[in-house]
């Protein structure tokens, strides 16, 4: 039961197949082997997936068509980020779509076909959604420098470097270029992108609102993944038995599950209202931080009340709900913590009647 | 009068309960400092019975790893609030925890309910570390309806003969023996015809396969008896009165697990983890006040020690204690992840600083509600024994 984030009939509809199309991919009852074979590999990608997903046309699905995208909105973006979340797909759908959105009109096709995975260098610290400066740019048009927690860095064809003023281009293989890989919790990695004079294509400056349509996508994603932990954790429910009942009929945890469920629901109706700010192209970083805090303290909330209600067994690794677990810590933080974003909320509702 | 205790080297087996609290916290600081096996600080997942023994061999060469034990049976018979101050001083330091379960569970067990021999046998071997325990309590059909539970035990001439399935048998890979709950009689209700035994791990037909953790971590296992044979003398207390044990090792399970240790060891992460950070600062209120909470479960978990102490029985009420121990624990794990940012996604150690481990605090924090009876189980046993509401 995915969400469809969108208010207009019309709109709503094409969501509708859009959400239907992506089933092939990211199919939202399928078995997880996929997902568990990947974990901890190195590119932990599969290509032959990405390759379906830019076939689908879902790679620059905000770019205009003129510019190689299909033109569509965040309502439809956050969609297929939603299946993309509830499938726990390993490949960095959302870092890629950033890299693309960060491009715009400078995108090079073989990005937008998938041919060539780009994946966004922009964060220079623990936590935040803001550029960095700190990229060094010598005659020539070699750059030296550094960014910090990369996802699926090794998979990467090639890099796009984002600073507060530019962005280059850089192949990934390139001479200066240097990796430190860290395994996540998810089975992904994480790297740090050490630059050191290195031969780069100069871009024009970055869309900041790149950045907020990640972190909706990424509260969109968190939103698919709670949704599919918790349908997950229902069934357990209507299905363990102790003392002589499945544990559903107990009232005490019948009063937690419908707790999360509001939480759910909290969750998707900011979202809808945030994609929806997004797409009328007004100022959206308030509701995009509500979004994103929300889902990020939501799908945390739900992923370890399901290892809960799960009992011994949600503490294994063998139990797929672990893998929500882990998922939902690796994406809570991306693109601003709820932290972050609650600060940030402040600092934009200052001075505001 | 005993001899003069030396605060800067603690003589082995020394009586260290006349000492005033400051003297005896430098002194275990200071032991501490001077003993403790420098690889194996702060250590990011359980350790394994081998990689921790030579710890434990440490602790018992000095007469300190069963600080809670009274004096004559070999522990350090320490009052509470000295309890207090090395749990602190050991999280503090970053030592890793044992393969407690013969110090926490079994030792207490057999000085309250064992025979003279089973003492006289067992205890030594405990503090010696010739014997590493194992609980045998749950199944895969009886978790938090332990009383459901269906391994069975047989008599047959002199022997007992036990068959079925344990699992979440922590560190059961390591372990030389297990205590097992077992059905006796079959025909009896529910909790009544139910034993206790005490199972060395290498009879035939005990066979065990390590699980997994959520953490990636092979910290527990199931464990297998087909047709496992053991003397008549193996079990523990009266035959189908196993219940009544086992009830009773649950009340030192909730007090050892009601302890601050967990609590401690994690907000003094999160205290490490801001100053990495470079954000003290930002964080002091919220510090403060997890501290402040730490301070009272301290004082909750006094009350129940000091009982102990005195030789008392544990009621239903110690559940209370490990309620609000595994929820303080797990919102100091929360905060943590809350803190971490970008950090808190790596499944190892940070780079920089490798006594930080963010998320795999978190996830370890993730059992304490579950294990030794759920955070649920344990509020019915208080709403039914202790308020008296419902059945």
């Amino acid at each position: 039961m995915a969400a469809v984030l969108a208010t207009g009939e019309d709109r709503f509809e094409g969501v509708r197949l859009l959400v239907e199309s992506a089933a092939g991919i990211a199919p939202r009852d399928g078995d997880l082997k996929t997902v568990r074979h990947l974990r901890f590999g190195r590119p932990g990608i599969d290509r032959g997936r990405w390759s379906e997903i830019s076939a689908m046309g879902w790679l620059g699905i905000r770019l205009p068509e003129t510019a190689g995208g299909a033109g569509l909105g965040m309502a439809e973006y956050a969609a297929l980020a939603g299946e993309v979340g509830a499938a726990l797909l390993p490949e960095p759908f959302i870092e890629a779509q950033l890299a693309l959105d960060f491009m715009g009109k400078d995108a090079p096709a073989e990005a937008l076909s998938g041919d060539r995975l780009v994946l966004p260098a922009w964060l220079d610290a623990p936590d935040g959604l803001t550029l960095a400066g700190g990229i060094a740019e010598a005659a020539g048009g070699r750059i030296s420098g550094r960014r910090r927690f990369v996802p699926m860095a090794a998979a990467a064809d090639a890099f796009l470097v984002v600073s507060t003023e530019a962005c280059w281009l850089i192949d990934a293989k390139a001479a200066g270029v240097s990796l430190e890989i860290e395994s996540a919790l998810d089975g992904g990695h994480t790297a740090t992108l050490i630059l050191d004079g290195v031969e780069a294509e100069r871009l024009s400056a970055p869309d900041a609102k790149a950045l907020e349509a990640a972190a909706l996508a990424t509260a969109s994603a968190l939103l698919g993944l709670m949704e599919r932990a918790f349908a997950i954790t229902l069934d357990y429910l209507k299905t363990r038995v102790q003392f002589g009942q499945p544990i559903g009929h107990f009232q005490a945890l019948q009063h937690k599950a419908v707790d999360l469920e509001i939480e759910i629901g909290l969750t998707r109706a900011v979202l809808r209202d945030a994609v929806e700010t997004f797409d009328t192209g007004d100022d959206c970083r308030r509701i995009t931080s509500r979004a994103k805090a929300r889902a990020a303290d939501a799908a945390m909330l739900v992923t370890r009340q399901a290892v809960q209600f799960h009992g011994a067994i949600g503490y294994t690794d063998e139990a797929d709900i672990g893998l929500f677990l882990r998922r939902a810590m690796v994406l809570a933080p991306r693109y601003g913590s709820a932290g972050f974003h609650r600060q940030r909320y402040a600092s934009l509702t200052e001075g505001r009647p | 009068m005993t001899a003069t205790v030396s605060l800067a080297a603690p003589q082995p087996h020394a009586d260290l309960n006349p000492l005033p609290d400051a003297d005896f916290r430098a002194a275990v600081r200071n032991w501490i400092a001077a003993s403790y096996p420098q690889e194996l600080r702060s250590p990011p997942k359980r350790l394994h019975a081998a990689e921790a023994m030579p710890w434990y061999r440490i602790l018992s060469q000095q007469g300190w790893l069963a600080p809670g034990w009274p004096r004559q049976y070999g522990g350090m018979g320490l009052s509470p609030s000295k309890l207090l101050i090395m749990i602190e001083e050991m999280e503090r330091y970053g030592c890793a925890r044992l393969p407690d379960t013969g110090l926490t569970m079994v030792g207490p067990l057999l000085i309250a309910h064992g025979t003279d021999a089973q003492r006289a046998y067992h205890l030594p071997k405990i503090l010696s570390g010739e014997i590493i325990w194992c609980q045998g309590y749950s199944e895969p059909d009886a978790g938090s309806d332990l009383a459901a539970l269906r391994t069975s035990a047989v008599r047959e001439g002199d022997q007992w003969v036990i068959n079925g399935q344990k699992v979440w048998t922590t560190l059961g890979m390591d372990a030389q023996w297990i205590f097992v709950l077992a059905r006796t009689d079959p025909r009896a209700a529910k909790q009544k015809g139910i034993s206790f035994f005490l199972v060395p791990m290498d009879t035939p037909g005990v066979t065990v396969r390590s699980i997994l953790n959520i953490d990636l971590h092979d910290e527990f296992a199931e464990v297998f008896f087909d047709d496992v044979r053991i003397p008549a003398d193996a079990i523990v207390g009266e035959v189908n009165e196993g219940w009544t044990i086992a009830k009773n090792l649950l009340g030192f399970e909730r007090l050892f697990l009601g302890s601050p240790k967990q609590s401690e060891g994690a907000l003094d992460h999160l205290e490490r983890l801001c100053h990495h950070l470079g954000k003290s600062g930002d964080y002091a209120s919220l510090l403060n006040g997890l501290r402040m909470e730490l301070e009272d479960h301290k004082s909750f978990y006094t009350t129940f020690a000091d009982r102990v102490r005195r030789g008392e029985t544990l009621g239903p009420d110690v559940s209370m204690l490990k309620i609000n121990q595994s929820a303080l624990y797990q919102k100091i794990a929360d905060r943590i992840m809350d803190v971490a940012g970008e950090l808190g996604t790596l499944a190892g150690q940070v780079p920089d600083a490798p006594t930080l481990y963010p998320g795999s605090v978190f996830l370890q924090a993730r059992p304490t509600s579950i294990y030794g009876g759920s955070s649920e189980i344990q509020r019915n046993i208080v709403a039914r024994q202790v308020l008296g509401l419902g059945r």
